[in-house]
């Protein structure tokens, strides 16, 4: 544990107690699985590898964990050993029986994204928005510190896509390139990435995990990179070319970078995400490319950056979300091009008092790697 | 998130094996009289759909609709997009891009399924609830659960799956080959066993270490720096086209004697796993479980010294952890074996 991540853990302990006692609650029950383990990252400090994993967080300080498999409840408590650590084959039934001896307490339930059925139809189901909006609330506006990881985990993407750029050559199938990347992840103490890629040329019309596919000499070789620095993603795209680009990727390219520049400019306090995902499209669509930022051929224009590596808001025209200085979030006007196929491009940002900063450094080109 | 290798190789695991998988679960559908069985995929639980279509979500989540008869429908909570992507790594009658799992389920269900039959969903309770929700509204007590039904069927483990187990075995232990021998930092470790497993096809790989058998035998994510101490065990979960193996390897600058006796006990008794007289360990039993894929995590504790000692059905793929107490310190094993019953198991290596 190093002595930034415990210095996190003090610390969102403190604002959730804060803001659990602004709400009268108690305790709180989270609960969290390696899909969704950013509440329960927030409220307890735990990373689940596997299983499903719930925390009583005690408005006092007091934590008790019930984790599925006795491996990682063994690793719970080696990681904090003031943690009240149990396991069960049955976790839910477990869970159920440790609210029950907390009935004369106030007791709220969260997130709805992770909470089970079972608990969720329960007797704590009228507080499951209410305790989720709290949290939510909490991990949208990073500390100093949150920002700080973010920060580090920017750094490490533009390493990481340095990496990404060097083992990109023809002839070396997609999974390769992934595998240097998290090798070096590794070696720099990352344990989590998120990382998709394509690989080809007009036919390709998104990303998704790598696969066999060998790169070949003209290739558009895309990917988004996101590595996890004490729990906080930060994410970076980029597109390269394998061999020189042509005058067609290149033109493609620019629509692209103007885009993503617009799309940060708009980036402020007050502004909504609406504003963000319009200042991109607007560009796609002054040079006729209207349709390509529709759900047909995109998903968002961006997303909120965090514990979770997909957070709130997506950047959409129809997220009215208002974005306040301490939010981070990676602005990327990814879809397909007619005539270059998809392309990738996004920064990671932090909202500031004035406008924003760009945590991410790498140069903003459509990069040219080996062509074997 | 998964990110190694996704693909669907039709030697590997032919169309007709998956065929068979979603058969055995319709006929046990008809002697029940369920009009459908619903099962959920995520990064978290990827094991039911995985096993019945090969599909695996890197990240967000699925649905599987197994019909009585006919072909399965994947809702799937990907973009229009990712439909070429789905439908290439996966063997289901029909994938259809949705934003919202549960309620798109409903629909499909009032269309296509009997409005009496009850529908049932694998790990009803551990459901999320925005998935649960609208199925529940929509089919109020017709909606069951198959935790039962499924795991009745899920093993014994067919052939195929034994070959990709056997596989992820082997890419665990060239992983464990490639650790570089004196490491002082856990990241050396760790990147030496991504690379290897990765560049040998690794679907996922999930490490946990004890850095310092001196200070304990917890195994950790290794999240930051972390120093080793001269005794140090790593234990190895990888992934192969959608199939789990586990193995551990211990390492020391100079090895006690007691570690190779250890092994050799090991593998002994990995084969009679199960068995009320396995032969008697070269130090004291500190822990041990097993654990297989019985519904939609691709492990869950089916035998241990501490919890369930269920019955395990001879023939059941499965991963077991060890921790021994020896004369000169702690030392912890683990494996993949296909279970024992009247003649001993098969400890895949």
């Amino acid at each position: 544990m190093s002595f930034s991540s415990a210095c996190l853990r003090a610390e969102r302990r403190e604002r959730l107690a804060a803001a659990m006692a602004a709400e009268s609650i108690d305790v709180l029950v989270v609960a969290g699985n390696p899909w969704r383990s950013d509440y329960l990252r927030y409220a307890a400090d735990l990373a689940p590898l596997c299983g499903q994993v719930f925390a009583l967080v005690d408005r006092e300080g007091q934590v008790q964990v019930v984790a599925e498999h006795p491996v990682e409840a063994k690793r719970f408590q080696a990681e904090q050993p003031e943690l009240r650590v149990s396991w069960s084959n049955s976790p839910i039934e477990e869970i159920e029986g440790a609210i029950r001896v907390l009935s004369r307490r106030r007791v709220a339930l969260a997130p709805i994204t992770a909470v089970p059925y079972r608990l969720a139809t329960g007797p704590l189901a009228s507080t499951l928005a209410g305790a989720t909006a709290l949290m939510d609330r909490l991990m949208l506006r990073k500390s100093p510190a949150e920002i700080d990881a973010v920060r580090r985990a920017a750094s490490l993407a533009d390493e990481g896509y340095a990496v990404f750029r060097e083992a990109a050559r023809a002839g070396r199938p997609e999974y390769e390139l992934v595998a240097e990347v998290e090798a070096f992840f590794r070696s720099r103490g990352c344990p989590e990435n998120f990382q998709i890629l394509g690989s080809g040329g007009r036919e390709v019309r998104g990303m998704h995990p790598p696969g066999e596919r060998r790169l070949a000499e003209g290739d558009l070789v895309t990917t988004e990179l996101t590595p996890c620095v004490d729990g906080y993603y930060a994410q970076i795209c980029r597109t390269l070319v394998l061999g020189r680009p042509s005058e067609a990727q290149l033109r493609a390219f620019s629509v692209y970078d103007d885009a993503l520049a617009a799309g940060i400019a708009a980036v402020r306090p007050g502004a909504t995400a609406r504003e963000v995902a319009r200042a991109q499209n607007e560009v796609f669509r002054r040079h006729g490319m209207g349709e390509y930022v529709t759900s047909e051929y995109t998903r968002v224009r961006g997303h909120g950056l965090g514990l979770y590596v997909d957070g709130r808001p997506a950047v959409l025209e129809d997220v009215e979300l208002v974005l306040e200085p301490e939010m981070t979030l990676v602005v990327h006007p990814n879809t397909y091009h007619p005539e270059a196929g998809y392309v990738v491009h996004g920064d990671s940002v932090r909202v500031t008092v004035e406008g924003c900063e760009v945590l991410t450094r790498t140069p903003r080109k459509l990069f040219s790697a080996g062509a074997g | 998130m998964r990110r190694g290798l996704i693909s669907w190789s039709r030697e590997e695991v032919p169309a007709p094996v998956l065929e068979a998988r979603v058969a055995k679960v319709q006929d046990r559908m008809r002697a029940e009289g369920l009009g459908a069985v619903l099962v959920y995929t995520s990064f978290a639980r990827p094991g039911a759909v995985a096993w019945l279509t090969h599909f695996v979500p890197y990240w967000n989540e699925a649905l599987l609709l197994v019909p009585q008869s006919g072909a399965t429908v994947l809702l799937a909570a990907f973009s229009k997009r990712m439909h070429g992507w789905v439908t290439g790594v996966s063997h289901v009658g029909e994938v259809q891009p949705v934003s919202q799992l549960g309620r798109s389920a409903a629909k499909l269900i009032a269309e296509r399924v009997s409005a009496a039959a009850p529908v049932a969903a694998l790990e009803l309770d551990a459901l999320p609830w925005p998935v649960a929700e609208p199925l529940s509204a929509a089919l109020g007590p017709r909606l069951v659960d198959a935790t039962a039904l499924f795991a009745s069927i899920r093993q014994p483990a067919d052939e195929t799956e034994v070959r990709l187990a056997q596989r992820a075995v082997g890419i665990a232990a060239k992983a464990l080959d490639a650790v570089p021998p004196g490491p002082e930092r856990a990241s050396q470790v760790l990147a030496a066993i991504e690379r290897s497993a990765r560049l040998d096809g690794a679907e996922e790989v999930v490490p946990r270490i004890a850095p310092d058998l001196a200070k304990g035998t917890a195994l950790l994510r290794a999240e930051g720096e972390m120093p080793l101490g001269e005794r140090h065990a790593l234990e190895l979960s990888v992934a192969y086209k959608g199939t789990w193996a586990r193995a551990a390897r211990c390492f020391a600058a100079q090895e006690p004697p007691s570690w190779s006796k250890a092994r050799r006990w090991l593998a002994e008794w990995a084969t009679q796993i199960t068995s009320v007289s396995p032969p008697p360990p070269p130090g004291n039993i500190a822990f041990w479980s097993l654990e297989a894929c019985i519904g939609g995590e691709p492990w869950s504790v089916v035998a241990s010294a501490i919890g369930p000692r269920g019955t395990v059905a001879a023939g059941t793929l499965a991963s077991f952890s060890i921790q021994l107490q020896l004369a000169d310190g702690p030392w912890l094993g683990a494996g993949t074996v296909v279970v024992g019953g009247e003649r001993p198991g098969r400890l895949l290596a």
